[in-house]
């Protein structure tokens, strides 16, 4: 081939997509189930945790086919270890991924939008380790790719219109959204809709000036099928990050649904704290996207082990 | 399988092949540690990537004179002193990875001075002795001079992070631009570059031009003259040369028979041969091309008690008792226009040293502006320093706050320090280290400013004990409605500098929250003050 063909081709591939920056255009929101099912278990064994939780809202097959590309997003972004309350626990990021897997997952992807050094953070979380031990090809843990942020209208966003998301994010058969319970400094409790914070890329720090919205707003493009909140221990002061064992609370729990706002009006009750407390559980409520109030859910509640 | 009735013509030949195999071999070698100077996954850090600072004679000679005690860290440099002692400069000519990368550019950069006289002989000698007399006066200047520094600040500063742009914008147009075939194939490639090449994220460098251009201008000059900066300029190989002319092992020149004949003298690299074809021994570096191309196979290199040639006049190092004076009188003088400069009164309050750097004018006279730190350091927060520590501090690590943030957890700097300028701290020390200071400019800050929430700067705030706290206040909109607001400051006592806040401040253009070297633990004078005030 020569010079004058390959640029020929070149200007062939790209046509139409040269030209202007793509633009990803996201489903409309889809109805979350009412009354909203949650799994609420305790227990020692993480594992059985997980396993028992997500039977208790239909089992992984409900929310995973065979050949699905499965997003699993923990919070990976701080250089904590596990027991510092910081980061989603590993067993809990392993056993999401062993069920995914069990389901037919054709792959399953882990990754976070880290705010420390990104492999100090995937290190030392203990999760890349943990993921190993399956040893299975077919997890993917990968650092977040430049390259993989499209800009996105958010058709529906009130406060945020439009922001850079991470395509894999968005572009999996099934997204699943493990949070940390913890303490934050300016939301108050960082769950499952400030987790989301992990799959943008920009200047994340502007979403902080209309936070609890621009998480609803933000809901209302990144959908996880299944929220998890790991609240294995949970982080009640010094957050979003925290360090200090002292403000380390274990609760042995883990909460699952479908409703992310349930999940995370929940979530919030295990603070001693209300679900109108939390602007973005507020905010998402208000914008349809899941129900908050606790006396209109469907809550099951096991202990294990 | 060897044959033993090879000619010795091949012999020869098989000398040059082994000297630059082994060239290559250690420049290999140097280039994997330089990838390899980065996190690997663990909290410590081999101890050799820092090898070749360590190895350098003369800048473990003007460490040593600067700060006048014995620093063990550069003991490995006395394996190269008795390395040249036993055989001459022959690091220059085997080991040095500058100078291999030297021999590589001649290739593409041929000489055009043919008659091959070095310009200016007596300069390394020159500099040398005006670079450790410097450093015995408390300016250190070596750093500029050293070749392996000029190498790793070049290539830690601009060349390794202009390949990772190149190569990431390339891929990113596969990407993005290209169809599935293509990136197929393209992909993988990418991939095995990241996990093996490239660095781990896109670092950006004050003075990255001016490393690059350094580098450039010392591969550059090869174009003038065969290994010009060896022979012209560099004060390592004139000090290898005074400590290695009198070796074992030594080359034996041309004599009578060798008519006019001129071959060796013209292709000396070093121009260490001269017209009566006397190799002169402290600049000879047994690159062997003399005995391969001697046509009489006249000339050789073997060990004898007696050392090599005389010493021809005026040519390799030496110089004029004169010129030795000035050298030593421009490095006894130059540091005093240190004391005048304004630094001297004032010092800038920018200047932040990286975690466990020594106390500034220690600090200076042992950091050899090698760039490692710089390398190593995670967040792209050390930056070369150009005038911000006066003249003698030009490279010398700073950190810059809104371009990167020390990590918390971090150790990494002063484990590759190969002089301890930077101690290695244990992580408790590190975490209570305070290396500045952060300052709220609340006339840019949107919750003082504005009346708009934010808090980025304490969400980050990498303290346990959170150093960045807010207060609940409340203020009157233009319209007369109350809000409450969250309002943050910083407590003096848990701050430890690390710019993260400064890093992270999501306002465009200028910090709300800034660093300063206010309060630094190497400086108790500048602790800061603290009375009861409002607290």
């Amino acid at each position: 081939m020569d010079r004058r063909q390959f640029v020929k081709d070149v200007l062939l591939w790209t046509a139409g997509v040269g030209l202007g920056v793509p633009c990803w255009k996201i489903a409309p929101v889809r109805a979350a189930p009412f009354p909203p099912l949650l799994g609420v278990v305790k227990g020692k064994d993480y594992r059985l945790l997980v396993e028992k939780a997500v039977t208790l809202v239909g089992g992984m097959a409900a929310f995973v086919k065979t050949g699905d590309t499965v997003v699993i997003k923990p919070n990976i972004g701080w250089d904590r270890s596990p027991e510092q309350a910081a980061n989603t626990h590993p067993v809990v990021v392993r056993a999401l991924a062993e069920l995914a897997l069990d389901a037919g997952a054709a792959r399953v992807q882990v990754f976070d939008h880290t705010c420390n050094e990104k492999r100090r953070c995937y290190t030392n979380s203990g999760i890349i380790d943990e993921l190993k031990k399956i040893g299975d090809p077919r997890i993917r843990w990968e650092h977040i790719d430049e390259r993989k942020f499209v800009p996105v209208d958010i058709d529906r966003g009130k406060s945020l219109k439009r922001w850079e998301i991470y395509k894999d994010a968005l572009a999996a058969d099934c997204y699943i959204n493990v949070p940390v319970a913890k303490h934050h400094g300016l939301s108050r409790l960082s769950l499952g809709l400030k987790n989301s914070m992990g799959v943008i890329g920009g200047n994340r720090g502007r979403l902080h000036h209309n936070l609890g919205q621009e998480l609803a707003d933000l809901a209302t493009v990144v959908q996880p099928r299944l929220t998890l909140i790991d609240a294995t221990r949970i982080l009640l002061r010094n957050g979003p990050q925290g360090g200090r064992l002292d403000d380390v609370q274990v609760l042995d729990t883990v909460i699952a649904s479908a409703d992310p706002v349930a999940a995370d009006a929940y979530g919030t009750t295990l603070f001693g704290m209300q679900p109108r407390e939390i602007a973005s559980t507020v905010a998402a409520y208000e914008m349809g996207l899941g129900e908050m109030d606790i006396d209109r859910m469907e809550i099951k509640t096991v202990q294990v082990g | 399988m060897i044959d033993t009735r090879q000619k010795p013509q091949d012999a020869r030949g098989r000398l040059l092949l082994l000297r630059r195999i082994v060239q290559h071999v250690f420049l290999a070698i140097f280039l994997v540690l330089f990838i390899k100077t980065d996190y690997s996954g663990s909290d410590r850090l081999d101890a050799a990537v820092n090898i070749l600072f360590r190895l350098d004679p003369f800048l473990a000679a003007a460490v040593v004179l600067g700060v006048k005690t014995f620093v063990a860290l550069v003991l490995p440099s006395l394996v190269v002193i008795l390395l040249t002692l036993v055989l001459g400069r022959v690091f220059c000519g085997w080991f040095c990875p500058m100078g291999t990368l030297l021999d590589l550019s001649q290739k593409l950069l041929p000489a055009r001075d043919k008659k091959n006289r070095t310009y200016f002989p007596g300069l390394p000698l020159f500099l040398l002795v005006f670079a450790l007399v410097a450093a015995t006066c408390g300016f250190a200047v070596a750093g500029y001079l050293d070749p392996f520094s000029i190498l790793v600040r070049g290539l830690a500063q601009a060349l390794y992070p202009m390949l990772n742009s190149v190569t990431v914008g390339f891929f990113t147009f596969t990407y993005q631009q290209l169809p599935d075939f293509v990136n197929a194939f393209t992909e993988p490639v990418y991939g095995v570059l990241q996990d093996f090449v490239l660095p781990s994220g896109q670092k950006f460098f004050q003075l990255a031009s001016f490393s690059l251009f350094m580098l450039l201008g010392v591969l550059l000059l090869e174009a003038v003259q065969r290994r010009f900066f060896c022979r012209n300029l560099c004060p390592l190989g004139a000090m290898l040369g005074l400590v290695g002319r009198k070796g074992m092992f030594a080359g034996h020149g041309g004599n009578e028979d060798c008519g006019a004949c001129r071959v060796c003298s013209k292709n000396c690299r070093m121009g260490a041969i001269d017209e009566d074809r006397k190799i002169d021994m402290a600049s000879c570096t047994f690159c062997s091309e003399c005995v391969a191309k001697c046509p009489r196979q006249i000339i050789s290199f073997g060990f004898s008690l007696a050392g090599g040639n005389e010493l021809s006049q005026g040519s390799g190092v030496s110089l004029s008792r004169r010129k030795f004076v000035a050298a030593g009188l421009a490095g006894f003088l130059l540091p005093t226009v240190k004391g005048v400069e304004v630094l001297a009164k004032n010092p800038d309050p920018l200047l932040i040293r990286p975690p466990g750097a020594l106390a500034e004018s220690d600090f200076l006279r042992r950091c050899v502006r090698c760039a490692e730190c710089i390398q190593v350091c995670l967040g792209n927060a050390l930056q070369p320093a150009l005038f911000q520590a006066g003249l003698d501090g030009m490279f010398s690590p700073m950190l810059v706050a809104r371009t990167g943030y020390c990590e918390f957890n971090c150790t990494l700097c002063g484990q590759v320090c190969p002089t301890g300028a930077i101690r290695q701290l244990t992580m408790p020390e590190k975490h209570l280290l305070k290396i500045g200071h952060a300052w709220f400019d609340k006339d840019i800050c949107l919750p003082f400013a504005k009346g708009i929430s934010c808090m980025v700067c304490e969400e980050h705030c990498p303290t346990p004990d959170k150093a960045i706290r807010f207060k609940d206040v409340t203020i009157q909109r233009d319209n007369g409605q109350s809000i409450t607001i969250r309002q943050p400051y910083v407590v003096d006592e848990l701050c430890i500098g690390c710019g993260i806040c400064e890093a992270k401040c999501p306002l465009p253009g200028r910090s709300a929250i800034y660093v300063t070297n206010a309060g630094e633990h190497r400086h108790p004078e500048k602790s800061l003050t603290t009375y009861a005030g409002y607290n």
